[in-house]
């Protein structure tokens, strides 16, 4: 059983937002059943800003991400639900208007990526090659025009220009991933979807990077999904964050309420999971068992079975949904059902 | 606030490793003159970046590793030149390893009852209806239970932290003095890490064992561990009381380290901090401090010799020219 989603504007803007998901359903075959990995998603990201999608393994962040820039492959099928971008539908554009849009309005970088560069050619040509596959005719660049907005993209992501005739294992593992981000950029998108672009790196190349692509959000103003496990890396670099739990978006509210206010159960305990390195040293203890498998999830909301508020009775049959309980703040709790506000009030 | 001996003693403990062929050979300078100790009822931590030598340290105590130079000395008594079947087998059993992954950690084939069964059998440390008994009361200690319904389980019907905890039954079986935990929750999902975390904690307190936690998160070193100890580039930098070490960082590198942590109690944004250059490759550092290189405060002297340890406090050094009188 599902609920309809709320669909207003969760960010208080006049502005239509630039992405809008609503009521996504990705489902993988699988030989052992249906894995519904993302189950009637809704939320909208706005031009300018950082939204992040935050949950545990498994839970289907980077279905969401691979859904909205539809590189899901087979076993994957989306079910149902819309994903619109700038108001046109992506999931119904054929073939020749996606290759319009990607890269040049949407562009993607992988948690892998750095690795997905090739072994044989130099970063310049790599880049350069993305910039003349996706430029499109219209503005047909010479070679030496496409190597020089390499060059420059290079500086753009702090790596020195010279680099261009340099091979990937000729740079770290830091430098390949601004490499990964600087093709992203290349044809100057509205969109850049990140799915764990610093997980493989330590903290100090991903702070880094980090900045960087802070200073070049504030440069150029695309906005960006990002998507990562590291829950504080999240809440600092995000302006809002939706929590995600076994195929479903369970909270959605800015950062800091994210941290400072979470709502539901789940939210709270996760909130909870990790250590800081400043603030009061409190005991944190994490949330007992663990996310159901996908193919059987359970009845009712899906977080009952490990919830220590969850009700006898509604929780363990009634799904709930994604409901307002305040300023640009929504959760999908029964126990949350008295804090409901109206959309107006909401917004 | 330190009165109890040291269990077990690292003494100028250095590993290179020699990598590469005939014509390429390289030197892996991966641990350098390491010195440092671990207490019953203690958890000292072990941080750095990928590649400063974490784990070679811990296998080294593990003894998996044969030291380049240096002592690994256990209840007073230097092992390094034990090296016979009987001795390594005895000191294995009192000094107990954990790794990152309990997937590959675990033998796929066989039941979970085995895994806890089969330590006790080499080390002798139970027979007959006693065994079943012990097998229980170690899933017990790792609240895995009831344990009759894990022992006939098989690793692939646990989740990754039921896995850890089978893992650290098996370390227990043992009754070890000291664990040496290498990344233990970093493959585990945040709601699970601290349950982990806990258990070793009440397992530090209840059997007074000593933890070694290799980690290259900071805030759980400051979360569970006593002591925290910071490494760059094989080098151990700076050692002192966690939270100290965390709140008050005084190496230029944990500095650095600190800062880049993202931190969303620390309220509003980060401060953007100047990073410059990158980890030096391990088989090219020199004599000198390995950050040098990227010390905002550096000097001459600083590249010519690796600075000694300076005593801020009982518990507390650094090895840093910006803090030796001399
Ligand atoms: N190709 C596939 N075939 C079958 N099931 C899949 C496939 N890819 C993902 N799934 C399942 O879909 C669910 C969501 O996976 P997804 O990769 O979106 O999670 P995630 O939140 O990105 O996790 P992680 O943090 O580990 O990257 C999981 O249960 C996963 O097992
Ligand atoms: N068996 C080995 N042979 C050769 N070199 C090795 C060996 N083991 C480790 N090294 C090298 O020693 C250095 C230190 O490695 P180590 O695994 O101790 O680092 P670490 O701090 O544990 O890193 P991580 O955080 O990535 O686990 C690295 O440069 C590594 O490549
Ligand atoms: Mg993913
Ligand atoms: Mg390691």
């Amino acid at each position: 059983m599902t609920q309809p989603m709320p669909t207003f504007d969760q960010a208080r803007t006049d502005a239509e937002p630039l992405l809008s998901v609503r009521d996504l359903v990705v489902e993988y075959h699988t030989q052992r059943g249906l894995v519904r990995a993302a189950d009637h998603v809704s939320f909208d990201l706005h031009r300018n800003e950082v939204f992040g999608l935050a949950g545990e393994s498994g839970c289907g962040k980077s279905t969401v991400a691979h859904a909205i820039t539809r590189i899901l492959k087979p076993p994957a099928h989306i079910a149902g639900g819309q994903v619109l971008f700038d108001e046109v539908d992506v999931l119904k554009l054929n073939d020749d208007q996606l290759r319009d849009i990607r890269w040049r309005r949407i562009s993607i970088v992988f948690q892998s990526a750095m690795n997905a560069l090739s072994p044989v050619l130099t970063v310049g040509t790599q880049i350069a090659d993305a910039l003349q596959a996706h430029e499109n005719g219209t503005a047909q660049m010479t070679r030496r025009q496409v190597l020089d907005r390499a060059r420059e993209l290079l500086d753009l992501v702090g790596i020195d220009p010279d680099r261009v005739n340099s091979y990937p294992h000729q740079l770290s593992g830091g430098m390949r991933q601004r490499v990964v981000i600087a093709i992203a950029l290349a044809l100057n998108p509205e969109l850049i979807v990140m799915d764990e672009p610093t997980t493989a790196l330590d903290v100090v190349v991903q702070k880094q990077i980090m900045d960087q692509i802070r200073e070049l959000r504030n440069q150029f103003g695309f906005s960006i999904l990002f998507i990562s496990h590291d829950l504080s890396l999240m809440v600092e670099f995000s302006d809002r964050v939706g929590i995600m739990y076994a195929g479903e978006l369970v909270e959605v509210a800015p950062s800091q309420a994210i941290f400072n206010d979470p709502q539901h159960p789940y939210t709270v305990r996760l909130m909870n999971s990790f250590p800081t390195l400043s603030g009061p040293r409190v005991e944190l203890f994490g949330i007992p068992g663990s996310p159901p498998d996908l193919i059987t999830p359970p009845p009712g909301c899906r977080f009952h079975p490990r919830c220590d508020v969850a009700l006898a009775g509604r929780c363990q049959t009634e799904r709930p949904g994604l409901q307002p309980i305040g300023a640009r703040h929504m959760a999908a709790c029964h126990l949350l059902d008295d804090k409901i506000v109206n959309k107006e009030d909401a917004s | 606030m330190i009165a109890a001996k040291p269990i077990l003693e690292a003494q100028g403990l250095t590993k290179h490793f020699r990598t590469g062929g005939a014509v390429s050979q390289r030197v892996v300078k991966a641990l350098q003159d390491a010195s440092f100790q671990l207490y019953p009822g203690k958890v000292t931590a072990l941080v750095g970046e990928s590649g400063s030598g974490k784990s070679t340290t811990a296998r080294l105590l593990a003894r998996l590793y044969e030291p380049t130079a240096g002592q690994i000395i256990y209840a007073g008594r230097d092992t390094v030149e034990d090296k016979g079947r009987s001795k390594l087998l005895k000191y294995r059993s009192e000094v107990q390893m954990i790794f990152q992954d309990p997937f590959s950690s675990l033998n796929p084939v066989h039941s979970i009852s085995y895994h806890l069964k089969r330590p006790l059998q080499i080390h002798r440390k139970a027979q007959g209806r006693q065994m079943t008994e012990k097998v229980h009361d170690l899933l017990h200690t790792v609240a895995l239970t009831p344990p009759a319904d894990y022992t006939p389980k098989y690793p692939h019907q646990l989740s990754g932290g039921q896995r850890q905890r089978v893992a650290i039954a098996r370390a227990l079986a043992v009754e070890p003095k000291v664990i040496l935990a290498d990344e233990p929750i970093s493959m585990l999902d945040v709601s699970i890490r601290m349950g982990i975390l806990n258990l070793m904690a009440k397992l530090r307190d209840e059997q007074n064992l000593a933890f070694l936690y290799v980690t290259h998160d900071l805030a759980s070193a400051r979360y569970f561990a006593d002591e925290t100890m910071v490494m760059y580039a094989g080098h151990i930098v700076e050692s002192g009381g966690s939270e100290e070490l965390t709140q008050d960082p005084q190496h230029p590198y944990t500095q650095l380290l600190l800062s880049a942590v993202p931190d969303p109690a620390r309220g509003l944004r980060t401060q953007e901090t100047e990073i410059a250059g990158e980890v030096p490759s391990l088989s090219e550092v020199g004599e000198g401090c390995p950050f040098a290189a990227r010390c905002p405060h550096v000097m001459s002297r600083c590249r010519e010799a690796m600075p000694p340890v300076t005593r801020l406090s009982e518990t507390r050094w650094v090895r840093c020219y910006l803090f030796d009188e001399a």
